[in-house]
């Protein structure tokens, strides 16, 4: 996919949301891909604050080619929020050039991007599809899901593989459909874009 | 070729007298050539044309008088409609538009005539011999007492309990006809196989399903309509099919192997297709429609399948096409020629599966119920998948990024019978129009799988209680104060635009229709 992101040797990525809505799990299943699917290096760094459910919480990855020296994101390339206060904390850490994923529900970016510039930023309705697969619980996985699609910064395969290794029992195959709608809505809005660059919006 | 077999219409009027004169003397007539003498041009059919070519005649002439010298006054304008229809339609079947000809004399043009029967002739044996195989006359193989007892246990009509629920319910029965299903299963229970019950009534059901849908005790009626006609009919369909049996010759005709079907020819530039693809687009017959109804309700049916390509194409696929498949064969099966049926669909079949076709989308109900269903009951199995192009947007529409552009219309839905009862998937089309952004979308009163036939079905029984039908269709679709009637089969168009023509209604009656494919195609966008 052209549109997708030219992955550099050394990616900080940071995941910012509520406690209890799986940040942390994302971030270790995001970096057991990197690790054991695409055999390269990853780092993760999780933080919480006191208030650990509900309150503010974030995971720092960090994958690369080779050795990692310092296991912490200071200015993520990525940045995922699925929480306004994560967005509003981080945002301005963001590379100039990072890449910017939001629960669009949850998150109001209009702050920091005026209207009508959002093709800086990737939004999805996770919160929503989740409830609508039966299980808010889900958001984090069907989150990403659409990460994989638009960074490409791990394989689908190691993604899903790890995505099944790191759930509790029974519940693969619901988490695997979750990463899927995730994964699809993400390649579904690359295309849109290529498609409204080329021109060709309708039918 | 030195005898092709040319079928001469001549005019009892003008030209006959020209005629006459070449035989005074003895005037070298081709000998192949065979003259009907008919009262006047303009009341050769269609479907009196194309059944010259059903039956094998290698080329037909159509003789008449010059404009301006009609005996009637418009015979020849509407002989040269009839003719110039029948030869599209001719050209996409690729039997070739000049096996048919048009030509006018004045009494004293005998040599003129001579000549033009003579350069035919030798046109037509220079085409060669047509690639059409007259289909045999249908047999009934079976003691059709002992079949109708047959269908009848099959079916389960034994379990009929006489409640009436289904005269209660069936549209026919509704707009006043002296029709009743249960008449007919009782009947048929009987083993009456000549009562009026089962040699009429038979052929005015629509085959719609409402009454099925309502039976307390599941009695199949439609399918077992359907295999009674099967075992009823004699001298085949043609003596109640509408529009002169024209379809079903048409269909017929396509069960000749040898024909070089060019059906797609017409297809605009701007759509993408690639033979190599695995997914076929199988397009049913809409282009035959529009040709054959094109002076009477200007319908553009093709246009359905010009925006389902687009619908592919704007997800990215780019389907196969084939020229020489036939039509899926429903209307044949549905109006009791079983063995032709048969035919078509092994003809399709093999040609789907030797082009190593994996999966068959077609946005057409029948043609998607025809092959999903009545190929592999009928014993032709398939090695595709069959997929209808809703499932296929829905599938792909839900994964997102897809949005729809703002239509100020007001939308009202005729159900296909053939998906919303006999598939059970009223919701399909209707989880599509809610992802639409009309300004108002409203149910008529008898909806989903309570819907309402369109009138007609397999082309056969259209009468005055058809049309009484389908102006109280239509006057459900204008209680709603809708705009837009959305179809989404051909058939529903053809029938329900033809009820719109009624000339003592007039405008009362008249309602914008279109596909739900192509509402889809116009207003679907990337978000």
């Amino acid at each position: 996919m052209t549109t997708k992101i030219n992955f550099p040797k050394r990616q900080e990525i940071l995941f910012t949301g509520f406690g209890g809505q799986g940040i942390v799990l994302a971030g270790r299943i995001l970096g057991k891909a990197a690790v054991i699917g695409d055999h390269k290096e990853s780092t993760l760094v999780q933080a919480y604050g006191p208030e650990a459910r509900g309150g503010a919480c974030s995971a720092q990855v960090i994958i690369a080619e080779g050795t990692i020296h310092y296991p912490y994101v200071r200015y993520p390339d990525v940045l995922v929020c699925m929480s306004q206060g994560g967005f509003d904390k981080f945002i301005g850490d963001m590379k100039k050039d990072g890449t910017l994923l939001i629960d669009q529900d949850l998150v109001n970016p209009h702050t920091v991007f005026p209207k009508g510039n959002d093709k800086t930023y990737f939004a999805i309705p996770a919160t929503r599809m989740a409830e609508e697969l039966g299980r808010k619980m889900m958001a984090n996985i069907i989150m990403l899901g659409f990460f994989t699609a638009v960074t490409g910064a791990v394989s689908i395969t190691a993604a899903e593989n790890a995505v099944t290794e790191s759930v509790p029992k029974g519940t693969e195959k619901t988490n695997i459909k979750a990463f899927h709608k995730g994964y699809d809505y993400g390649m579904a809005v690359l295309k849109g874009r290529k498609k409204k660059a080329s021109g060709k919006r309708g039918a | 070729m030195t005898n092709p077999k040319i079928i001469l219409f001549l005019c009892n009027w003008g030209p006959h007298s020209a005629f006459q004169i070449l035989q005074d003397e003895a005037a070298e007539i081709p000998l192949e050539i065979k003259m009907v003498r008919i009262p006047c041009t303009g009341r050769i059919s269609k479907a009196l044309l194309f059944k010259c070519f059903e039956m094998g005649a290698e080329g037909v002439a159509l003789v008449g008088c010059s404009p301006g010298t009609c005996r009637y006054g418009t015979g020849t304008t509407n002989a040269s409609g009839h003719v110039e229809d029948t030869r599209s339609i001719l050209e996409l079947l690729g039997l070739g538009k000049e096996r048919l000809r048009l030509a006018t004399f004045l009494p004293d043009e005998s040599e003129a005539l001579l000549e033009f029967l003579q350069t035919f002739r030798d046109e037509i044996g220079e085409m060669g011999p047509s690639p059409v195989v007259p289909t045999q006359a249908q047999k009934p193989g079976t003691d059709p007492r002992e079949a109708l007892q047959r269908l009848a246990a099959l079916h389960d009509v034994f379990a009929c309990q006489d409640c009436g629920k289904c005269s209660s319910a069936c549209p026919l029965t509704l707009v006043g006809k002296p029709f009743s299903p249960r008449a007919t299963a009782n009947a048929a229970i009987g083993g009456q196989i000549s009562s009026p019950s089962v040699q009429n009534d038979i052929w005015s059901c629509l085959t719609c399903g409402l009454c099925s849908e309502r039976c307390p005790s599941a009695v199949d009626f439609s399918r077992f309509v359907r295999d009674l006609r099967d075992v009823v009919v004699e001298n085949r369909v043609d003596t109640h099919a509408v529009h002169g049996g024209f379809f079903h010759s048409l269909m017929r005709t396509m069960t000749s192997e040898d024909l070089q079907i060019r059906q797609w020819e017409w297809l605009p530039d701007d759509v993408t297709i690639d033979n190599k693809s695995k997914i076929l687009f199988f397009g049913g017959c809409a282009p035959y429609f529009d040709l054959f109804f094109r002076r009477h309700i200007g319908l553009k049916t093709r246009d359905i399948l010009v925006d389902s390509i687009r619908l592919l194409n704007f997800f990215d696929i780019h389907p196969s096409i084939l020229q020489d498949l036939r039509c899926c064969g429903h209307d044949l099966l549905w109006s009791g020629d079983k063995p032709n049926f048969l035919k078509l669909a092994k003809l399709n079949a093999r040609v789907i599966e030797d082009a190593g076709i994996e999966e068959v989308v077609t946005a057409c109900p029948e043609c998607y119920r025809t092959l999903l269903r009545d190929y592999p009951e009928h014993g032709v199995d398939l090695n595709f998948k069959v997929t209808h192009l809703y499932d296929f947007l829905e599938n792909e529409i839900d994964k997102g990024a897809v949005g729809f552009k703002q239509l100020n219309r007001r939308l009202t839905f005729q159900d296909p019978c053939r998906l919303s009862r006999f598939e059970n998937r009223p919701d399909l089309p209707r989880k599509l129009i809610g992802r639409l952004n009309p300004m108002d979308f409203k149910e008529m009163r008898d909806h989903g799988a309570n819907a309402i036939c369109c009138g007609n079905s397999a082309w056969i029984g259209c009468d005055s209680f058809s049309k009484a039908l389908q102006v109280k269709r239509i006057g459900q679709a204008k209680d709603t104060k809708s705009d837009l009637l959305v179809t989404g089969c051909p058939k529903c168009q053809i029938h329900l635009r033809c009820a719109m023509e009624d000339p003592f209604k007039g405008e009362s009656l008249k309602m914008e229709m279109m596909d739900l494919t192509s509402v889809l195609a116009k207003t679907i966008q990337w978000e």
